[in-house]
């Protein structure tokens, strides 16, 4: 199983009644994967603030609640979740966090255990599959026995990778008496400050728990390592220039897998609950070996607090502050610490980097490529968002200059225009529609109430589609297959208070300029909406009939190849030094962006085209 | 290889610590992931092994370069495959497996389909690796090209390509024939089950060398 469907599995059988997260990578099949269950409400909510609100209130009213995210999504529900400490919970709460050292999937690589340091909210670090689907049952019993919302902390490595999982039954968990208890989640002055003092309290039960769970070898376990041969004990490992010495790694989650593939002959502390950090159970193994590390990924998190105790420990010295930590990544800091590695002591290269990168491109008959074309054309600055029109970034197309995070573009691109920028063609804000439902209403309703002159566009493609094609309010169906009501972006636009708002299909080129023009010109806000499907999701849609081009007529001008669209490829004919042009007819969508471009009429439907021309 | 492996056969294999590592590669869509999962499946199910599987996923589902790392053996650590140490490459397109060839260890063995999947970036000058098998071929002493897609092709339809590599990697693992086809029953949809198994089967007679 993967670990985020150890999750859900583990949460399932934890009696898990609701759950509420809004999808990013790398957290999302967990709540995918809890939707499949019986007897669980699942549901895409617009944000992560609200589905964190929405599951909290659930465990307010006494069930047992789950809310899942990215580490972006944390940052979006940053208020809810240091609150949630606070007040602590009804039903148990488990917040589960996902984190992407490595940044496979764009934004940042921040440390989120900090928001538990933050919070005081306690953290669970599972290492593989097996540990995902034990620490969410046992968080679920932490939540209720010390009354606050329990963390489970994933890296992408532990919850993209597949291992063996032994699972059980779901156990039948009675929803308990939601209490009107206004002093518990109230935050005003008069209850908040004893909040605080009750939550101080909490946490110095739950260190108690920590250390006792560490010292049984619960939470916590000493593993001994590898014997080394000629050595009298485990633990021992050969220095560079001569000489042995015992090393202790302390460490949790992937950061724990790779050092132990890196350095089995080690001996480590592996720890399950990272917050409260058991600093006793790391003093009795410090006095164990001669050298302490403590590999981690991101910020030296464990290696401040170790240090802080009085214990000498060696860190970030070697192991980076950036990116994913690999096994050889960590075998290399350990050979730079002066351990003889052979297996790790020679440099050697992963990938042939001559090799023309591939990066993700928009499908074949994307929605997002015309009006991207178009912007270019234009000249204009683009503030984008986060969303699939992002690989709009990449060449041949490059025509957007910030992606900066979710719901940003709108109310950057008005400071842009108050400073007065824009100075060559113009500039635009871009959002998706998924996006603008999340976070971007507020901006455009900003813009309206502030009279600042911008031109948004809204490309909507009916779906998520980023992270694997999600349902959000702009769809007809729920998570869980409800029948709802679908919004109307352009009829929200409007009672936002915008005067200018226009729908455009984005198949047509010609028409995407001139909305882009008429929007620009608009003195007041002006909000484009673009409106054609998603090609892959929610499944593959059939394509309007291919093209082809003819061979004669084409005279390599390029133009149709400025779209990166995958389905046009170079062939051997040449003019002008230039390669023509072919279309693989068994990929093309039929959108005829590259038909409208084209010049010489060489671009044709097959259809019209003889039978020759269908092949 | 018997239809049916001893059943020490795996054991013998992993005795004393040895872990495969597989590594397949490919262009999104060519069903790289579904192949990983089906290889891991098959050894899971096998029974007293450990496997993990690490994948490339979301960003690379749009044509980009995918890539999932599977690990068997008596105890399996990282789901990851470290640089120099693939034992077993399977690469779905050709300068995909290219790209990885650094990766495999001196004895490795590189079954790689010659699909050509030229990516929109060679229109901005970047040149295409066209000779990426002859180049493969020249590095490492065990590659198998594979025209995938034509046997594919020959079986019913192109997207079994993926599966007939799979086929010609069994060879080399200590899994029986009617353990892999459990696993793909795990994974392929029923209705394209048969066309499956047909591809797999197809893809054993490439590996053992009975021919294309």
């Amino acid at each position: 199983m993967l670990g985020n469907e150890a999750v859900a599995r583990g949460a399932w059988e934890a009696g898990v009644h609701v759950a509420a997260a809004y999808p990013g990578t790398p957290s999302t099949e967990i709540v995918t994967n809890l939707a499949r269950y019986e007897g669980v409400y699942a549901e895409w909510s617009t944000n992560e603030k609200v589905a964190y609100e929405v599951a909290f209130g659930a465990s307010m009213g006494g069930a047992r609640a789950l809310t899942a995210m990215k580490s972006a999504g944390a940052s979006v529900a940053a208020d809810p979740l240091i609150t949630s400490v606070y007040t602590g919970v009804n039903g148990g709460f488990v917040v589960c966090l996902a984190g992407d050292p490595g940044m496979a999937s764009g934004m940042t690589e921040q440390d989120d255990r900090y928001f538990g340091r933050m919070s005081s909210m306690p953290m669970l670090e599972p290492a593989d599959s097996q540990e995902c689907y034990d620490h969410i049952k046992l968080a679920f019993e932490l939540s209720e026995t010390y009354d606050v919302p329990v963390m489970v902390r994933l890296s992408i490595q532990t919850a993209h990778q597949k291992s063996i999982v032994h699972v059980g039954e779901r156990q039948a968990v009675a929803r308990r008496p939601p209490h009107r208890k206004t002093e518990k989640y109230s935050l005003l002055p008069r209850f908040s400050r004893p909040m605080h003092r009750s939550l101080i309290e909490r946490f110095a039960r739950l260190t108690e728990y920590a250390e006792a769970t560490a010292a049984s070898g619960e939470l916590a376990r000493v593993e001994p390592g590898a014997r080394g041969e000629g050595f009298d004990g485990p633990g021992w490992v050969v220095l560079a220039g001569g000489g042995a010495a015992r090393i202790g790694v302390v460490t949790a989650g992937a950061a724990y897998i790779s050092a132990k593939e890196a350095l089995p002959e080690a001996s480590f502390l592996k720890l399950g609950m990272i917050h409260p950090l058991p600093v006793e159970a790391v003093r009795r193994f410090a006095a164990t070996v001669d050298r302490l590390f403590v590999v981690e990924e991101l910020e030296p998190y464990l290696e401040e607090q170790i240090l802080a105790a009085g214990i000498a420990c060696e860190g970030k010295r070697w192991f980076p502050q950036w990116g994913e930590l690999t096994p050889v990544r960590v075998g290399r800091g350990f050979v730079e610490a002066g351990l003889d590695l052979p297996r790790w002591a020679e440099e050697k290269a992963a990938e042939d980097a001559s090799v023309i990168p591939r990066p993700p491109v928009l499908c074949t008959g994307c929605p997002h490529r015309g009006m991207a074309r178009a912007m270019k054309k234009l000249d204009l600055d683009v503030h984008g968002d986060i969303g699939c029109y992002d690989l709009t970034t990449l060449p041949p197309v490059e025509h957007m200059h910030s992606a900066f995070e979710m719901g940003a573009s709108i109310p950057i691109e008005q400071g842009f225009t108050r400073a007065g920028g824009g100075e060559h063609g113009g500039s635009i804000a871009v959002i998706g529609d998924s996006t603008f439902l999340h976070s971007g209403l507020t901006g455009l309703l900003n813009a309206v109430h502030q009279r600042t002159n911008v031109t948004v566009l809204i490309q909507d493609n009916r779906i998520t589609a980023m992270t694997g094609g999600q349902t959000n309010p702009h769809n007809e169906r729920t998570l869980a297959g409800v029948e709802t009501k679908p919004v109307d972006l352009a009829a929200i636009c409007r009672a936002l208070g915008v005067d200018h708002v226009a729908v455009v299909d984005p198949y047509d080129y010609q028409a995407c300029l001139d909305a882009l023009k008429a929007g620009l010109a608009f003195d007041g806000p002006a909000v484009i909406i673009t409106d054609r499907p998603c090609m892959l999701f929610p499944s593959k849609a059939a394509g309007l009939g291919a093209f082809t081009v003819d061979e004669e007529l084409c005279n390599a001008c390029q133009l149709c190849m400025s779209l990166g669209c995958p389905s046009l490829h170079h062939v051997e004919a040449t003019h002008k030094g230039r390669h023509k042009v072919a279309i693989d007819t068994d990929t093309c969508a039929g959108c005829s962006l590259c038909e409208q471009l084209c010049r010489t009429g060489a671009i044709k439907p097959v259809d019209a085209s003889g039978p020759e021309a269908a092949r | 290889m018997s239809a049916a492996a001893p059943p020490d056969a795996a054991a013998r294999h992993y005795a004393g610590g040895v872990v495969d590592d597989i590594m397949v590669v490919g262009v999104g869509g060519q069903g790289v992931i579904v192949a990983a999962a089906v290889i891991a499946d098959t050894a899971m199910l096998h029974g007293g092994l450990e496997v993990k599987l690490s994948e490339t996923r979301g960003m690379s589902q749009r044509g980009g370069s995918v890539s999932s790392h599977i690990r068997i053996g008596e105890r399996v650590v990282a789901p990851s495959i470290s640089p120099g140490e693939v034992d077993y490459l399977l690469a779905f397109e050709a300068a995909e497996g290219l790209r990885v060839a650094p990766s495999l260890t001196p004895d490795g063995v590189a079954i790689v389909n010659t699909q050509q999947i030229v990516p929109p970036l060679a229109s901005t000058g970047i040149a295409y690796p066209f000779d990426a098998v002859e180049r493969l071929a020249a590095g490492h002493q065990h590659v198998t090209p594979v025209d995938g897609n034509a046997v594919a092709e020959g079986i019913g339809d192109v997207k079994v390509a993926g599966i007939v590599l799979v086929g010609a990697l069994a060879v080399h693992l200590p899994f029986a024939v009617e353990t892999w086809e459990r696993a793909l029953e795990r994974n392929v949809p029923p209705k394209w089950l048969e066309m499956n198994f047909a591809a797999f089967a197809a893809g054993r007679s490439i590996g053992a060398g009975d021919g294309a």
